[in-house]
């Protein structure tokens, strides 16, 4: 394609020639033949202008040649009758060559100016999309995006993980296999080209560029070779190689500082936990151990006092139990340890399960009211940890309401969905503290007078959403808190799907 | 304090505490009891000792309760109700279906211990008042086929009159629902396929014997493994 181009140029160098000569013949009359001189130096000015040096030097010659043969006498003829004329040739020539170069040279400062204008845009184009980039992942698709964009082949991106390299990011048609990633890993080791067009593996059809950074190479920027890649797009693609490693590393360091940033997190959590687990408990077992110890030491008691201590004893050790129930189940919900068995099951018996395991005293005199329609459809849930959801969240109607406030229980089909509602009567939550309330170890101010750990909703959130279900919450201080579990139907098979 | 004819209980658990507790509640309750802290000594005692029952801890050091349970059902039939934790529960199904008579989750009180070592060595007692169960309102006659509520008779279809049987011969008892499937249903593989069958059943008892079936006082659901019909009041 070049090579016609050129000759694309020469061909209409040397018209501009003929034009020329055909415009001097016209005019030859009214000028004398030096004069006829400037027309072949502008056609040898634009020659250079349009087409470079080397159409412009050929017009130069062209143009002494046709001078000579069309206008110096003898005219038709190559032979010069007055020697006054081969001073003209060499002015022509010499000039002609001068303008040439200078033109020429303008005009690849001016493509030049244009390329790298270009250049600048794409690349400025490239860093404005990287700055939008909000992960690694981000990164490597703009990066992808716009190495694509530059060879208009397939391109590919190899990132180094545990051991080797690995593709992180390729356009349709690059298919990774075991040849690609040892070449890859090539050019990573060696921190040189490889593949098609270099010495390495030349074979492949794909070249691979390291990506450089001054701390060492990021990653590895592969493309389908294209031998029509300009000159210009192979530097741009070098640029681009470039800002490619200061991305990816800078991507990569941004990522690190997240990680870092979640294991405070988590070490925050885990002095929470610590804290509380301290606290919730030792509280229960000061108060076993207390009133164990008044019974032990002090035989003088009266029967109604040593009742009144070993129930303390007796509530306070279910207490505890409850709390290191509650610890182990959020630990496994944390850790995704949570093991889930769903099978069908009857609402009213999850409820009725759920009520029978809440401690007596819990229960105490608050009316339990449930509205579960006759022929509720099954629901699929792993009933045991179902019924902890329940009773963690029944526990806290009961414990935030007055002793005798009303509980209610309601069932009903919203949308193709199970919604299950838990509403009490009690001094409700904060609107400001709404969003938190499932939040582990959150519990609000308002709720400080009850002891608690914090942990309840927060596993009944990861129960509810383990089931593919949501829990929402509403609630009016000092009105009531209605929490609602709502939870999809299982898929029911057709008659003949069995 | 304890006579010579009274009841042997042999208690298998590894942590010394939980035998002291279980051994102090059971000997003011006029057992005579005995220990082992290992499967192998479980195995050695429950022979040497001529147990009435076991009382056996799920995770023991050496062996599984369940293998534990596997063998000594191959030579005795003496009742067992297995201690395990609340994440237990394949274990605890699987050392019912080994022969295991009952459970009873730690922590436990020394009144549901008491009352699981009742239920289970019912069976050591002549059979004859097993046919009539008296439980707060409910009246079970097996030998006249009635169920009554409040001196009310209450009609059952033949069906939900299997079901409370069986739960009746083994009031107190968790009755597994692989246990029910099979003695009502006829039924031993596809237990999955016929489950609703026993969940639409024990829906409709109770809410003919159960005064509010959404809180039933009869029969009690032990999540994952089965039914146990309350025999105390």
């Amino acid at each position: 394609m070049k090579h016609i181009q050129n000759w694309n140029s020469y061909s209409k160098s040397l018209m501009l020639v003929v034009a020329a000569s055909l415009l001097g013949e016209g005019v030859q009359r009214f000028l004398a033949p030096t004069n006829l001189v400037m027309l072949y130096l502008l056609v040898v000015v634009v020659s250079a202008i349009r087409w470079g040096r080397g159409p412009a030097v050929f017009a130069s010659f062209m143009s002494v040649l046709a001078f000579d043969f069309l206008f110096v006498p003898p005219r038709l003829n190559f032979s010069v009758a007055d020697s006054q004329y081969l001073l003209t040739f060499a002015g022509l020539l010499i000039v002609a060559l001068v303008i040439s170069a200078l033109a020429a040279r303008a005009r690849d400062r001016a493509l030049e100016a244009n390329q790298r204008e270009i250049q600048a845009t794409l690349l400025y184009n490239l860093s404005r999309d990287l700055a939008t980039a909000l992960d690694l992942k981000a990164v490597l698709k703009i990066l992808g995006d716009h190495a694509h964009h530059i060879v208009s082949t397939d391109v590919a991106l190899f990132l180094p993980e545990d051991k080797g390299l690995k593709e992180c990011y390729t356009s349709s048609g690059f298919l990774v296999g075991e040849n690609e990633i040892a070449v890859a890993t090539l050019a990573f080791q060696k921190n040189l080209p490889a593949g098609r067009g270099t010495e390495t593996l030349p074979s492949s059809s794909a070249q691979y560029l390291p990506l450089k950074t001054t701390q060492g190479i990021s990653g590895v920027l592969a493309y389908k070779f294209n031998d029509d890649l300009s000159k210009e797009n192979e530097r741009l693609l070098q640029a681009l190689t470039n800002q490619a490693a200061v991305a990816i590393d800078r991507a990569l360091l941004a990522e690190k500082a997240h990680q870092i940033e979640l294991l405070k997190e988590t070490e925050k959590l885990q002095k929470l936990l610590l804290n509380s687990v301290s606290h919730d408990l030792r509280t229960p077992l000061v108060s076993i151990k207390g009133a164990l110890s008044s019974l032990l030491e002090n035989d003088a008691l009266d029967p109604e006092t040593r009742r009144e201590l070993l129930e303390n004893a007796y509530e306070e050790s279910d207490r505890l139990n409850q709390i290191v129930g509650n610890l182990l189940d959020m630990t496994r919900v944390e850790t995704g340890t949570l093991k889930i068995v769903k099978k069908p099951c009857d609402l009213s018996d999850v409820i009725g399960v759920s009520l029978q395991q809440i401690p007596k005293e819990r229960l105490g005199k608050h009316p339990i009211v449930i509205h579960i329609p006759p022929e509720f459809p099954e629901i699929l849930m792993d009933l045991s940890l179902m019924v902890k959801t329940f009773m963690n969240i029944l526990d806290n109607a009961l414990k935030y309401s007055p002793a005798d406030a009303a509980v209610e229980i309601k069932a009903e089909i919203v949308n193709d969905r199970a919604h299950i509602e838990f509403m009490d009567h009690g001094i409700g939550i904060p609107p400001k503290d709404l969003h938190r309330i499932f939040d582990k170890f959150f519990r609000s101010e308002h709720s400080h007078k009850v002891p608690g750990t914090g942990l309840g909703l927060a596993i009944c959130k990861g129960v509810v959403e383990a089931h593919q279900g949501e829990i929402r919450v509403e609630s009016r201080l000092n009105e009531g808190t209605r929490i609602v579990v709502s939870l999809p139907f299982p898929h029911i098979p057709e008659k003949g799907e069995r | 304090m304890t006579k010579p004819d009274a009841l042997r209980i042999l208690i298998v658990d590894d942590e010394k505490s939980i035998r002291r507790f279980l051994k102090t509640t059971l000997h003011a309750q006029g057992f005579q009891v005995f220990e082992a802290a290992t499967g192998q000594e479980a195995l050695q005692n429950s022979v040497a000792d001529h147990p009435d029952a076991l009382i056996l801890d799920l995770g023991l050091p050496d062996m599984d309760g369940i293998e534990v349970t596997r063998e000594i059902r191959k030579r005795s039939q003496i009742p067992i109700v297995i201690l395990s934790v609340r994440e237990q529960e394949a274990d605890k199904i699987a050392a019912l279906d080994a022969g295991a008579d009952d459970y009873l989750t730690k922590p436990f009180s020394s009144g549901e211990l008491l009352a699981r070592l009742r239920a289970v060595m019912r069976r050591l007692l002549p059979q004859e008042e097993a046919q009539v169960l008296k439980v707060g309102k409910l009246t079970a006659d097996l030998s006249k086929r009635i169920i009554c509520i409040k001196d009310q008779p209450v009609k059952l279809t033949p069906t939900e009159y299997d079901v409370l049987k069986v739960l009746v011969l083994n009031s107190g008892k968790v009755v597994t629902h692989r246990h029910l499937l099979q003695a009502v249903w006829n039924k031993t593989e596809d237990l999955e396929g016929v489950a609703h069958l026993l969940r639409v059943t024990m829906s409709n008892l109770r809410s003919k014997i159960e005064t509010d079936p959404n809180r039933p006082f009869y029969i009690l659901t032990e999540p994952g493994i089965g039914y146990r019909l309350r025999s105390e009041p």
